[in-house]
């Protein structure tokens, strides 16, 4: 496992308590895992992804991570309506440990963006993770 | 939680960033950075490493030695050598299982004859003390026991090409390696000795093993404690250029699982050892019919065999479930019929059309030029009724289903039995 002063936490991104990044544009929300949650995880070899038009709530879980250690659920940084999901993760699910902050899971449209800015900064989930 | 032991090889897995956990009381490297999917492919491609210096190895002395494992260990050393079933020769090994007077395990092991009346046993990390004591407790005359766990080091090197580094590694390799049979030992170190000597370049004596627990081409080695590290370093550089890759529990627990090989307190524990994929552990009588030799725990499992079955089987993609005590097995209608022994990925097979096919299968025996695998869970399940190979039952932790099939095998066109000479 990797010391945190070697994990990647990029400060134009936003953070959740459950290690899942959050990048807004507009109304959208770009949804991934942390470098944290993937370094702890180790080689992710399944995703699943929910389908278009589902709908969820800030905090749902919208999806599992399969890695060779367990299987870990994703929840929602901020609610919305799911308007895209990566499905290059389908066949090279490893691309989230390569890239964790480019190998987004999904894009929801939020239902309140307000939701994005309650979000835990760079600095805050560093913080959270020292403990 | 008490504190964790630590093999020989502790210092080198923090500096080489393994990301570590506890098992079987020691803290041992899961996977270092390459992954457990780089490491488990490297075991079916080229070839692994693995610190197995917590396992305990047990020396047994004395005329009273084969008495003693006769009445207390489930393979008969008298009969259990090829299909005339000769007695053990010394520099040959056997795995089988100790149980207890009602029929349950207490651990497996492989028992190897290094001499007339010199036998080492080899069971699992922490078990040393508790199967010696136990076997102390069966007593009798002419046998000394030795619990050598503390005192040396053990790594096993696994994949097709194994022998290759080895013979990179080992002084005069030609005499050592020729014919080495599968389950056969040479060598030795310290009091561990067979009648023919083994040492690598460096001059180290070692006692070196052709088994392994990945169901893939290997060997174990085991040396004195001091001497591991050196060894470890020697035969990393000698594979470097190969592919041979340094592996972690995770490839270990994976590979196992799809070479349907039980984890000894996890797919065998503490019920009658019956019913299960292992039953070749036991000493069948000609024509499969009873025992040929009576053994502690015998008489429990003719009289009282249970009603539990234990069964290998395999998914239909990679997911599976996190096994805890809220999983469990129903059949098709959601009836619970049991529960979730060993639920992993096996991340070198997928299913082609109706077979599994593993990136080891020839193309000849349907793997396709394009195939790569996303790898297929698999496992153990213990179930209240018999089924057939092919049924489909659930697994389930309460909030994911997963369909997987009883299967009588798992990954196939694996290196373990090939012969040693198409492997150099």
């Amino acid at each position: 496992m990797k010391d945190l002063s070697e994990l990647d936490f990029p400060e134009t991104v936003r953070y959740t308590e459950d290690h899942e990044w959050a990048a807004v544009d507009g109304e959208v929300v770009r949804i991934g895992v942390s470098d944290y949650a993937q370094d702890q995880l180790g080689d992710i070899v399944y995703v699943e992804m929910p389908e278009i038009g589902d709908i969820f709530e800030k905090g749902d879980e919208f999806g599992t991570l399969e890695s060779v250690k367990a299987v870990s659920e994703i929840y929602m940084p901020v609610g919305g309506e799911v308007v895209a999901v990566n499905e290059v993760l389908v066949d090279t699910p490893e691309l989230i440990n390569q890239d964790p902050y480019g190998a987004w899971i999904v894009e929801i449209r939020a239902t309140d963006v307000g939701e994005y800015d309650e979000l835990m900064s760079a600095e805050d989930y560093i913080e959270m993770l020292r403990g | 939680m008490d504190e964790s032991r630590t093999t020989p090889l502790h210092r080198w897995h923090l500096e080489h960033g393994a990301n570590m956990a506890r098992f079987g009381g020691y803290d041992m490297p899961l996977w270092y950075p390459a992954g457990a999917r780089a490491e488990h492919l490297a075991v079916i491609e080229a070839a692994g490493i693995f610190d197995t210096s917590h396992m305990a190895v047990l020396g047994l002395r004395g005329d009273g030695a084969r008495d003693l494992l006769q009445r207390s260990f489930t393979k008969d050393l008298d009969r259990c050598q090829g299909r005339d079933k000769g007695p053990l020769p010394v520099g040959r090994g056997v795995y089988g299982v100790f149980l207890a007077a009602d029929g349950t395990v207490i651990d497996d092991a492989i028992v190897y004859r290094l001499d007339q009346a010199a036998w080492m046993v080899v069971v699992n990390a922490g078990m040393g003390a508790l199967v010696g004591g136990h076997l102390e407790r069966q007593g009798g005359a002419g046998v000394r026991i030795t619990d050598y766990s503390d005192r040396l080091g053990k790594m096993d090197l696994q994949g097709p090409l194994a022998a290759r580094i080895l013979a990179a590694v080992l002084h005069d390799p030609g005499p050592v390696l020729a014919g080495m049979r599968y389950f056969s030992c040479k060598g030795g170190f310290g009091e561990i000795q067979t009648p023919m000597p083994v040492r690598l370049r460096d001059g180290t004596p070692l006692l070196l093993s052709r088994t392994g627990y990945t169901g893939e081409f290997g060997f174990e080695l085991f040396v004195a404690g001091d001497r591991i590290e050196p060894l470890w370093q020697t035969v990393l550089a000698a594979g470097r250029d190969l592919g041979l890759l340094p592996c972690g529990l995770a490839a270990r627990d994976s590979l196992r699982t799809g070479a349907v090989l039980p984890l000894s307190h996890q797919d065998i524990g503490p019920w009658p050892f019956v019913n299960n994929p292992w039953l070749f552990a036991l000493p069948w009588g000609d024509g499969g019919k009873g025992f040929s030799k009576d053994f502690l725990g015998a008489q429990a499992l003719r009289d009282d065999p249970g009603d539990a079955f234990t069964l290998p089987f395999a998914g239909f993609d990679p997911r599976k479930i996190t096994v805890g005590k809220d999983t469990f097995v129903t059949d098709l209608r959601g009836d619970t019929i049991g529960q979730v022994l060993t639920c992993v990925t096996d991340m070198a097979i997928d299913r082609v059309g109706a077979i599994i096919v593993s990136k080891a299968t020839p193309p000849a025996a349907g793997r396709p030029a394009d195939f790569k695998p996303r790898g297929l869970s698999c496992g153990f399940i213990k179930v209240n009724r018999p089924l057939a190979i092919g049924d489909v039952v659930v697994i389930t932790d309460g909030r994911r289903r997963i369909r997987v099939e009883i299967r009588n095998d798992i990954r196939p066109h694996r290196s373990a039995r090939h012969p040693i000479t198409s492997m150099l």
